[in-house]
Formats: C-alpha cells, structure tokens, sequence
C-alpha cells in the first residue's frame, strides 16, 4: 500500500492549552482509519489540520508526497462529513450533492449523472427534491456523506458523524459506510469516542489520549493485545489488575503465581495484568484457579455479568442499639423535645474539633412546637473529656425545654490491614425505629449513623465503603442490638457468562495462560 | 391559559380604541362626502375618481414610490457590505458596532432632518431630489443594518467550512451561501425601509424644499391646511393599499428563498 498521509511532529496548543504533543502518524491508499479517543484528546483536532481549517504550531503534514501546509481547505483534495453534517438549508438534497460539482463548473448533464449514482451509492433515490431540513438524521447523514463523496476526493475525512443517532441507525450507519467504504474504495479517517464503532468498521485504530497516540493497530491487536491499562479499559470490558512479573512467563496476582505467554519484563516488574470478562470461565468452587462469591448479576441479553469476589475487603463490624425514643414534653411552654444517646469517637473529638451543631447532628436532637413546627435549639451543654466514659449532654431550646442524653466516648477503634494498605472505623450508634423505617437509602444512612470510613493508610486519601451488610429487616425493625459490618472493596471480576448465577452463590473461576495479558504500567506524565 | 388571555385584555382594548377605530373611521371618512352629521352619510367614490383622474396627484404618488425604491435599494447597497463586516468581527465589537448604529435612532428625527437642513444648505447644486434621498438614506439605513446583520450573524459558520472543503473559495461561498441564507434579512430590511420612506412627510418638507411634494405631505396638506378630511382619507386608503400589496410581494419573495 502506498503512504498517502503523513503527520510529522504536529503540535498544536489553544490558549496555551496543548492539545497535540508532537503527533506522527503515517496514513494508506484505501485503508479505514479510526482516530478513537475521549472528547477533548485531541483527535478532532488533528482532523481539522488535515482539511485545513485549522494550522498547527509545529510540524508538517504531507499529502502524496507533497506539503500541503500552506494549501487553502478548498485546494485540498480532501473532503469532509462534518459532525452536525452541516447541510445547506436553502438548497435541497440534489443541490446540496451537486454544490461540489457546480464549484467546478461541471458540466449539467454530468452533474445529473453523478448526483443520481452517489444518491443510489447512499440508497437515497427518489429524494432530490427534498428539503433537507426536512429529512430525518440518518437521511441528513446519508446527504453529507454523498456530497462529500460525490468530488471524488483521495481521502474522506469524518467528524464523530454518527454521535447524533439512535443506537439502532448508529449500528445501520456504521456497515453502511464500511460497505460505502469498500465500494468506492478510498482512504476514510474516521474520528469517535466510541470504541464498538472503531471496532466494527477500521482497518487500523489509533488510540489517543491527551493529545498523544497511545497504540496504532489493527482492531484485533489493540483489543488482544494492548500496550497499557489506559487502553485496555477504553477498548472492551477488562479487568485489570495489579500484578509482579516474577519470572518469563510467570506472573504474580494476589499473592498466587499464574503460568502466562507474556516475557521480556524485569524480573519482579510491577505490572498491569488484564483478563477479558468472556476469557473467563465460571467453574464449580474448588476447581479453577481462583474461588469467590458472587457479588451481583446483570442481565445483558446474550449474557449475564457477573461480579465475583475473590478476595473480601477489609471490614469492621459495629452494634446498632434500636431504642425507643421518648420524647419530653414541656407543658407551660407548649414544646416537645428528643435526642438519641449516642457514641463518639475520642480522637474525633480533638482532631475534627466537634462543635454543639455536630452533636445535635449525632443526636439527632430536635424540638418542635404544638403546630409541630420546628424550633431551633439554642443551647447545648456537656460535660464531654476527651477520654473515654460516659457523659452527658443537655439540649435547650430558647422557652427552657432541655433533654439529656447519654454520651460515650470510646477510645479510636479502627481495623487496620496492612496488605491492602487500607484502615476502616465505625462506631456503635443508638437510633430509633422509625428513623430506620423512614431511611430512602438504609445502607448510606447506615454509614452516616456509624460515622463509618475507610481510608488509605499511606496517603490517607478516602476508601469508598461498597459493602454494607445487615440482617434486619428495615421496615419491621424492632427494639434490640444489631450487628452491621461494613467492608470496602476486595478483589472483583467481572466475568460474562451465559449460565445464571444468584447472588451469594459460591464459585471458581478459570482461565489459562493465553488469556492472561500483562501489560506495562502507564509512565505517568512528568 | 385563560388567566394568560385575561392578561390581553387591556391591550384588545388598545388596539380597538386607537387602531381599529381610527382606522374604521378612515375608511368612512374616504367613502363619504362633506358634511355628514352623525345621523346620515352621503356615500360616494368620488374622492377616489378625483385622485386617479388627475395626472398632478399621480405624479406624486410615482415621485413617492420611486424615491422609497430607490432609498432602500441604496441602503441595501450600502448596508449589507456594513452588515457583513460588523457579523466578521468578535462579539464584543459587534455589540459595540450594533450600539453605534442605533445611536442616532435614539435622537428625534425632526432635530436630525433639522440638522441635515444645516448642512445642506450650503451646497446649492444638490437637487431637491438628491436632498431628500440623502435625508432618508440616513435615517433608515441603521434599520437595513440591523436586519441584515442579525441574519448573517445567526448563519451556522460550519456551512462555510463545509463550502471551502467543497472546493469553493471565499467569494464563491459569499454568493453560495451567505448571501443566499441572509435574504431574509434583506426583506426584513426592506420593509422597515421602503414603508417608512414611502410616507414620509418631514424630511421631503425640510429638505426637498417647499414646491417638492411627496405623497405623505400630500395627506398632510389635505388634513391640517385645506381641511378636506374626506379626501385626505382617501390618500390614506390608497397608501395603505399600495403598501399592504407591496408587503404581500415580499412576503411572497420570502417565501420563495426558504424554499
């Protein structure tokens, strides 16, 4: 195949915003290729250097051989759907084709000519006289997509031309233009976010982020065999976990050695190891290479996904006591008032430097009137150390109504596991029934009423809670001490598997060497 | 819905008090002879023969239309290239550009007819006509402007893009594109200018000079000198059709673009 396009070093910046850092990518006759990338990695970008709306910075775009840097868009052989196709709305669909042609001072009868096989290469016969903006966005697609192609241009250029369709025409659209593609047999590059079109269609995929290729390959290689997680996860569903390249072919996840086909990385390297959820095969507990508990189960039509287990989070369990809560009456100034007794943690106290709205939080303290509208409370009193042992503390409102309650500060009680590098604390709490009943959302509440975190014991960022497990009831709740133990996130699988699983369900997993792929880590950006 | 319609109300009444009303009671007086009381009309179509059999008033009536026809094919001469350069700058100066056109919109057109009158005076050799043609074309051509202006600046950019990746260059796409998109504006443009300009009675007073008479200080004269209510009326009646036919026409070239 001969090379038609060539990015040398382009570097572009907006605002000093460098949206392209010295981008080289060599492009052939015929071939469909797909810049993929999120919004804002720069792939647009490089499309309107070519077409020539835009200039860059620094480097040199070659066109069959020839720069074509200082070519006004309209000399370029080159064309354009554009993302909103960019119609002309004065002129109907047979204008609109013909614009091109009528530039070049066509002749009328070859206009005609060329206007109805681009019409049936798009299956739009019939529609000539149509306006435009009467068409639907699959037909307005169809109309951008001839007039581009009805100049005869050496290379297609398309701008996320699809993004604007319902799924099913996206499909439709999608082996249309592979088919339109191959019929007219000229260079398509073709810009989307989404990863399912850049499979479906190109010959070759370059994946971009942040104004940088990560891997140009075809279809099969960048979703087999991808050079890092970045792409990995943006290509397909993946599971990418942390791992040490022991040895040539012998990888470490999760304290356990697995055979692999990968080599050449230092021994002891850090890697990235992805496994393709449909790599994995659901096997009965204790056979397979891995075990674990099912943790939810989605239906998806072909398939169901799982989430499995393997390894538990780590967890800490507290006591809730379901109290009655009575409520004191204040008869001369017409008021009710409550408070829960609650627990507080010792080290909270000095380091989050509690203040009397924080306890009538905890509390949950509150004061109404006869109408039963709310009435602040405007005194707070305790007797509160910071060491542990039962206190007590008195809220007032404005009119003398006070409530005491108990409070019991406890010395720091946190679970600690040093293999995940990760701390969880929660405290036992007093609550009433009907609060439990009246929760929209019982496990976030839960969390809040257990002061419940978890948090990375090197950097000391915050560790998402995933799990909350309790075995009450929440609408019949009644008096008594529950436990409810709350766990961050362990090692999950996603696998894809056809058979039906319950949730809770015991299982093994299974998978060979050749569907384990290691993958360097990503250098981070200086 | 009907609490919304209720809010109308005080405007129907408007419209019924001093639009339809003065209006009903032009028709009346154009069909009608002198001395009516309340009680009993003499009806006639006199008025109109009278306008149309003498060559003096149709003469007027031809000085009138073509003086208005040829002030807006100037202000669109002059105000679509304006329009086009003011849509080509940022924002910013648009807005700033927009304001300074409107600016003397703002002063009374008596003190700027007034004005010109100064101005004018001391050249000699201008004709009457040229005199007034300068005075309309100065005050209505913020009007062209804008209309223009709003419709180029709503043009979605991306169909010049898409007209330069076509192969045309940027005059092609100017006569392609833009220019066609941008004839709604113009007719737009051309209402606000050639009805104004058609009926206006004080700038030909103060520029044209007192033996220049156009249609509008024609009625004016009938009314408020000579007293001929009936007649005056009837001028009016005729305007008032010439311009709604003239607004139909370019109703119908409007029409005729978005298809």
């Amino acid at each position: 195949m001969r090379k038609l396009i060539e990015f040398r070093n382009i570097v572009k910046t907006f605002d000093g915003q460098v949206v392209l850092k010295g981008v080289n990518l060599n492009i052939y006759e015929n071939e469909f290729v797909t810049l993929l990338g999120p919004s804002g990695c720069g792939k647009t970008t490089l499309l309107r250097i070519l077409g020539g709306f835009l200039e860059q910075d620094e480097g040199t775009v070659i066109f069959d051989g020839q720069c074509i840097d200082k070519v006004p868009p309209y000399r370029r052989e080159i064309n354009t759907v554009f993302q909103r196709y960019a119609l002309f709305p004065h002129l109907n669909v047979y204008e609109n084709i013909a614009f091109g042609l009528r530039i070049k001072k066509t002749g009328e009868d070859i206009i005609r000519q060329k206007v109805s096989r681009m019409l049936s290469l798009v299956n739009l016969e019939g529609y000539e006289k149509r306006k435009v903006t009467k068409l639907s966005g699959g037909q307005q697609q169809r109309v951008a997509i001839a007039r581009a192609l009805v100049n005869e241009p050496n290379v297609l250029l398309l701008d996320e031309p699809l993004g604007a369709l319902d799924l099913k025409l996206r499909k439709e659209m999608q082996r249309e233009l592979k088919r339109i593609q191959q019929e007219v047999g000229i260079t398509f590059i073709y810009v989307t976010h989404d990863q399912e079109e850049a499979l479906t269609m190109s010959d070759k995929i370059v994946v971009m982020n942040a104004g940088e290729i990560k891997q140009i390959g075809t279809p099969l290689e960048i979703y087999n065999e991808p050079v890092n997680a970045y792409v990995a996860r943006f290509i397909g569903e993946s599971n990418i976990v942390d791992g040490i390249m022991k040895e040539d072919y012998k990888v470490r996840l999760d304290d356990k050695n697995y055979e692999c086909v990968d080599f050449g990385f230092r021994p002891d390297e850090p890697v990235d190891v992805l496994i393709r959820p449909e790599d994995i095969a659901i096997v009965s507990p204790g056979k397979g290479v891995m075990r674990g508990e099912v943790k939810s189960a989605i239906f998806k039509g072909v398939h169901y996904e799982l989430m499995v287990e393997t390894k538990t989070g780590v967890t800490k369990t507290v006591e809730m006591h379901v109290v009655t809560q009575h409520d004191k009456e204040n008869p001369q100034a017409g008021e009710k008032i409550s408070a829960n007794d609650f627990f507080v943690d010792a080290e909270d106290l000095t380091e989050k430097e509690m203040t009397d709205a924080d306890f009538v939080r905890i509390a949950n303290a509150q004061a109404w009137d006869a109408d039963n509208r709310d009435i602040s409370l405007t005194k707070v009193t305790h007797n509160i150390e910071n060491k542990p042992g039962v206190y007590e503390i008195t809220f007032s409102t404005e009119k003398g109504t006070a409530v005491t309650v108990k409070v019991n500060v406890v010395s720091p009680e946190y679970v600690e596991d040093a293999r995940h590098n990760i701390g969880i604390s929660a405290l036992d709490f007093f609550i009433t029934a009907e609060e439990i009943q009246e929760s929209m959302a019982i496990s976030t509440d839960l969390k809040t009423w257990a002061s419940a975190e978890a948090w990375n014991l090197q950097d000391d960022t915050s560790v998402e809670i995933t799990d909350v497990k309790f075995d009450f009831d929440p609408a019949t709740v009644t008096e008594g001490t529950y436990k409810i133990t709350f766990a961050t996130q362990g090692r999950e699988y996603k696998v894809e598997t056809t058979a039906c699983h319950e949730v809770g369900d015991r299982v093994g997993l299974s998978f060979g060497p050749e569907d384990i792929h290691v993958m360097h880590k990503e250098v981070a950006d200086a | 819905m009907k609490s919304f319609f209720r809010m109308s109300y005080p405007y129907i009444l408007w419209i019924g008090f001093f639009i339809v009303a003065p209006m009903f009671m032009i028709l009346l007086y154009a069909v009608t002879k002198g001395g009516n009381n309340t009680l009993t009309f003499h009806f006639t179509l006199e008025n109109f023969g009278r306008f149309f059999s003498d060559p003096d008033f149709m003469r007027v009536l031809w000085t009138s239309l073509r003086i208005a026809f040829i002030t807006t094919v100037v202000c669109i001469l002059i105000g679509y290239p304006a329009a086009l350069f003011i849509a080509n700058l940022s924002e910013r100066k648009q807005t700033m550009m927009i304001l300074l056109m409107t600016l003397p919109m703002w002063i009374n057109m008596l003190l700027k007819t007034y004005a010109w009158r100064g101005i004018l005076m001391n050249f000699d050799d201008l004709s009457s006509e040229i005199k007034v043609f300068i005075g309309m074309v100065y005050d209505f051509l913020p009007y062209m402007i804008i209309q223009i202006h709003t419709a180029i600046a709503k043009l979605d950019r991306e169909l010049l893009t898409a007209s330069y990746d076509l192969g045309a260059n940027k005059w092609q796409s100017f006569l392609k594109v833009t220019l066609p998109l941008s004839v709604p504006g113009i007719i737009s443009g051309v209402t606000l200018v050639f009805l104004p300009a058609v009926s206006s009675f004080v700038i030909p007073k103060l520029l044209g000079g007192g033996n220049y008479v156009l249609i509008g200080t024609l009625i004016e004269n009938y009314f408020l000198v000579a007293g001929d209510w009936n007649f005056g009326s009837a001028i009016s009646l005729i305007m008032a059709l010439i311009i709604i036919a003239a607004m139909y026409v370019t109703r119908k070239i409007d029409r005729g673009a978005e298809e």
